[in-house]
């Protein structure tokens, strides 16, 4: 055209060749940019969705079609720090599509809350805001929480639900065995309201052991404590001969002369008599003070037999010294302070015959086999130092060793500690649920220098513990304060005055709870005064018999003096009072006999009573509650008709519905039942 | 045909609104297209002859036309993902999470983004690493060649301070690490590491930081530095092209 042409040598057209690699790169490129999108439509989600419309088309579900929206579906919380997107997939949680069982359509189970109340990963874990199933469900490179395993998801109502929760028997059980096993002795649990669990399992003080037991005897505990009884709560901590000849020494060593020795006791053969008359006196004796409301015993079949509240006693000959059992049974509290057995009220032949019963338990080869080398100095500073190092005062008071401090990790936040902070046993599943529930069947599995000992517990016990551990993450700790509740303290409640000091004597509180403190094995005494009628009380304290047929009467006579008893009764029916029992809430002069006419014909006919209650042991065949054939001279008619309004308001927790009764038909019912006066002594 | 387009295409040159815009006007002399690259905002950076022997493969490998192309599309994807991302202690890792499960072709969108980065990093090294062995540092490229050393530096700050922003373990660690290291400086070293954090430790703070670094200043530096490189190469007398000994 015109001069740069001839100026540069211009480059011509580009070749074929050059073409070619042009459009190959092109395509190559265009290809690759095109996978973005189609893995973006491709998605997990998407094909879900699709299979649950084609189902859903299927059945004829028009409406559904029509009505449903495609698209990410998400629960987002903001002050729970929730986004989960899960139901993208789970499109069917609310079951509009009826019948759909595979996953990921199947319909969520009832729960008390709404389901997308929390979220999902509240009590499922997983990854909320992941939209492909691989990241949701498992554990990946960025991602170590998977879902929980569903025999541990009670642990999400234990975020927030911090006491026993009905509908939560796994977490319930395994808070309570967190107490009652002692764990929270080593181990800081506390709950995300601030306060700690406490230990529930009262292990007893070793200051005066030597007067108690044999050196003998206390190394063949320590070495495997479920060989003298399979129900003992202290765990085995492995330890080997010559650690427990050594232990046993120092704690023989340690030991100093209790209270109870200054007690002078008659010797056995002076007091007890001998014979088949007296062995079965004695087993009378065992039954009537109702020993094993607490102690449990092996029968032949080799199950236990009685209660869990004190220990078993099926070898409890080869423990005891003579001496000290017929002090203890003379008065328990005098060796150890705080212990929960009652002081009974038995007199010498009482106290020798049951001591030659007990101390008939036992089982000869259990010792056979123990020779310990008398004990040196050297062995007992070297058992001070186990005993030390092994942390046995973190249970145990013993002389001269202080409770360790921190002894063994918090567990505070054990629900959601980090993979990376634990090691894990060779061949272990790398999950924390695993990894807790091997920790606490065979913590020494983990190594053999560790120090955790090894508890006897049933598979669904190490279920039930790891499920309460698992309750104690992070994401509670920080739960806005209005969504946690609480579980009942124990109020530090104690009776005062003489009374106050003879229902310490007689450990009330360890079976009965009275204002907020107390056991939980017997019925509430809060409002006992109100309930009961004062001469009932002292007849029953003299004679306790149970009101309800279908159950084992637990609480034992204890042989009081007849002045004890009306201490008793006169502090409990004064000091034991609700508020609103008065003459305001029920005139007692209406009840009439018109009243009580009427009040017959409802407890039989509107009612039912006796489907559960015995009015009349000739007819009325009721066995769910309790007998109330001499209720009338038991209940005082304010309690009664206050009960039949709102039995729930009075008991927590009780069986006997609320019937929504009007005030004249509760009026009634209290006039009839106030008619049922048998002759006394006679509920049998 | 073709010279309908042409003829067409150069009455619109000749049109007034074109005119004021490009103020060079038709026709194809030499002086009326260096009066096109020279009056244009755009073009003036560039050089008004090439030699076409700079145009082809060897002399180049075009490793700085391909940093450039790294860069645009790191300003392209970066400003697309500032469209997600807090530069907050409790979002962003929840936004990065947000990229890759809910956001179109978020993960696309990210990867594009660090594997750029990535190749970013290795094309500026692999660009010097050629002007180095081919001796185009040499006079009178000496000031250009200075200018690509701070360009080296500012990719790779842009590089460490975009580590952090996913807010991962990886990045605590990595910034944590990067931090202590200029803590050694002696003297003043923990004082350098207060003003790249913020504070003592990496957090909010740094984050914040990093952000602004990453997104702002640093590819504001990087624009200006690369103007000049740009600007240099064409004062410079062009491309460095070698005499073909055998030509």
């Amino acid at each position: 055209m015109d001069d740069n042409n001839k100026s540069a040598p211009l480059r011509s057209r580009p070749t074929l060749r050059e073409l070619a690699y042009f459009g190959v790169v092109s395509l190559v490129l265009l290809v690759s940019l095109a996978i973005a999108p189609a893995k973006n439509y491709f998605s997990d989600w998407r094909h879900y969705q699709k299979s649950y419309l084609k189902i859903a088309a299927e059945r004829q579900s028009g409406t559904l079609v029509r009505s449903f929206h495609g698209g990410i579906h998400q629960t987002w919380i903001a002050n729970l720090g929730v986004v989960d997107r899960c139901e993208s997939c789970h499109v069917n949680m609310n079951g509009a599509l009826v019948g759909a069982t595979a996953q990921p359509f199947r319909k969520h189970p009832p729960i008390p809350h709404e389901i997308n109340q929390f979220g999902c990963v509240t009590c499922h874990r997983g990854q909320g805001p992941a939209t492909s199933v691989e990241e949701a469900h498992y554990t990946t490179e960025a991602w170590e929480q998977p879902l929980l395993p569903a025999k541990y998801l009670e642990s999400g109502c234990g975020q927030c639900h911090l006491g026993p929760l009905e509908g939560a028997p796994k977490l319930s059980e395994g808070r309570s065995l967190l107490s009652s096993m002692g764990c929270v002795h080593c181990h800081n649990v506390t709950q995300p309201d601030g306060n700690q669990l406490t230990p529930g399992d009262n292990p007893p003080p070793l200051t005066h052991i030597a007067e108690k037991t044999s050196r003998e005897w206390m190394y063949a505990w320590i070495k495997n404590p479920q060989a003298y009884a399979a129900s003992a709560t202290m765990p085995n901590f492995l330890l080997n001969d010559q650690d427990a000849a050594d232990i046993s020494a120092f704690l023989m060593a340690q030991s100093t002369p209790s209270a109870a020795t200054k007690v002078e006791i008659k010797p056995a053969a002076a007091a007890a008599p001998t014979g088949a008359d007296a062995a079965t006196e004695a087993t009378t004796l065992y039954g009537a003070s109702f020993c094993s409301s607490c102690h449990a015993v092996q029968n032949e079949a080799r199950n236990l037999v009685g209660g869990n509240f004190g220990p078993e006693l099926t070898r409890v000959g080869n423990k005891v010294n003579p001496d000290w059992l017929r002090r203890w049974l003379n008065n328990p509290v005098a060796y150890h302070p705080d212990t929960r057995m009652p002081h009974y009220r038995m007199d010498d032949k009482q106290v020798a015959l049951l001591s030659s019963f007990l101390l008939a338990k036992k089982d000869n080869d259990l010792l056979a086999n123990v020779h310990l080398a008398p004990s040196t100095a050297d062995s007992v500073a070297r058992g001070k130092k186990l005993v030390t190092e092994t942390g046995c005062a973190a249970c145990h008071q013993i002389n001269g060793v202080n409770p360790p401090q921190n002894f063994a990790p918090d567990l505070t936040r054990v629900g959601s500690r980090a993979l990376a902070q634990v090691v894990f046993a060779p061949g272990m599943k790398h999950n924390l649920p695993d990894y807790i529930a091997a920790k606490i069947h065979d913590p020494r599995s983990f190594g053999p220098g560790l120090k955790m000992p090894k508890f006897t517990l049933t598979d669904s016990q190490t279920g039930a513990l790891a499920t309460a551990l698992l309750a104690q993450t992070d994401r509670a700790a920080t739960y806005p304060k209005e969504l946690i509740i609480s579980g009942a303290r124990p109020s530090n409640y104690h009776p005062g005055g003489e009374a106050g000091k003879l229902m310490d004597d007689l450990r009330c509180l360890s079976c009965h709870a009275i204002n907020g403190n107390g056991g939980d094995m017997a019925p509430d005494l809060t409002w006992e005064g109100s309930a009961v009628q004062g001469a009932w009380l002292e007849d029953f304290l003299k004679n306790p018999n149970t009101l309800r047929p279908a159950l084992i009467r637990r609480m034992p006579k204890f042989n009081l003096s007849p002045e004890e008893i009306k201490t008793l009764a006169d502090y409990i029916s004064v000091a034991y009072q609700g508020s609103g029992f008065d003459s305001q809430t029920l005139d007692t002069h209406s009840l009439n006999a018109d009243s009580a006419a009427r009040g017959k014909q409802l407890f039989y006919s509107k009612y039912g009573c006796q489907s559960c209650h015995i009015a009349d042991y000739k007819n009325d065949k009721g066995y769910v509650g309790p007998a109330l054939t001499s209720v009338g001279t038991r209940l005082t008619p304010v309690w009664t008709y206050k009960w039949l309004k709102d039995p729930n308001a009075l008991r927590a927790g009780t069986l006997m519905p609320n019937f929504g009764l009007k005030d004249d038909e509760a009026r009634d019912l209290t006039a009839f039942l106030m008619t049922l006066k048998a002759k006394q002594g006679g509920s049998k | 045909m073709a010279t309908t387009i042409k003829s067409g295409f150069e009455r619109i040159r000749n049109t007034e609104v074109w005119r004021t815009i490009f103020r060079s006007g038709s026709g194809s002399s030499n002086l009326h297209r260096s009066q096109a690259v020279q009056q244009n905002i755009f073009l003036h950076l560039f050089s008004v002859k090439v030699r076409s022997r700079a145009l082809e493969f060897s002399p180049t490998w075009y490793l700085g036309a391909l940093t450039l192309s790294t860069f645009f599309i790191l300003i392209a994807t970066g400003i697309l993902l500032m469209f997600y991302y807090h530069p907050s202690v409790p979002q962003a890792y929840a936004d990065m999470k947000d990229l890759q499960f809910v956001v179109a072709s978020g993960v696309f969108l990210r990867n594009l983004h660090r594997w750029s980065a990535h190749a970013m990093v290795f094309l500026v090294f692999a660009h010097m690493f050629k002007v180095f062995y081919r001796g185009a540092y040499r006079p009178p490229r000496q000031f250009n060649w200075v200018i690509g050393v701070f360009l080296l530096l500012i990719t790779l700050l842009l590089s460490y301070t975009g580590y952090l922003l996913p807010w991962d373990q990886l990045a605590f660690w990595a910034v944590t690490v990067g931090s202590n290291i200029a803590k050694a400086v002696p003297l003043m070293g923990k004082q350098i590491r207060f003003l790249m954090l913020g504070g003592n430790e990496v957090n909010a703070n740094a984050l914040l930081r990093f952000y602004v670094l990453h997104c702002v200043i640093l590819p504001l530096v990087a624009i200006l530095l690369v103007g000049v490189h740009f600007w240099r190469i064409r004062k410079d007398g062009g491309l460095y092209v070698p005499e073909k000994k055998n030509l």
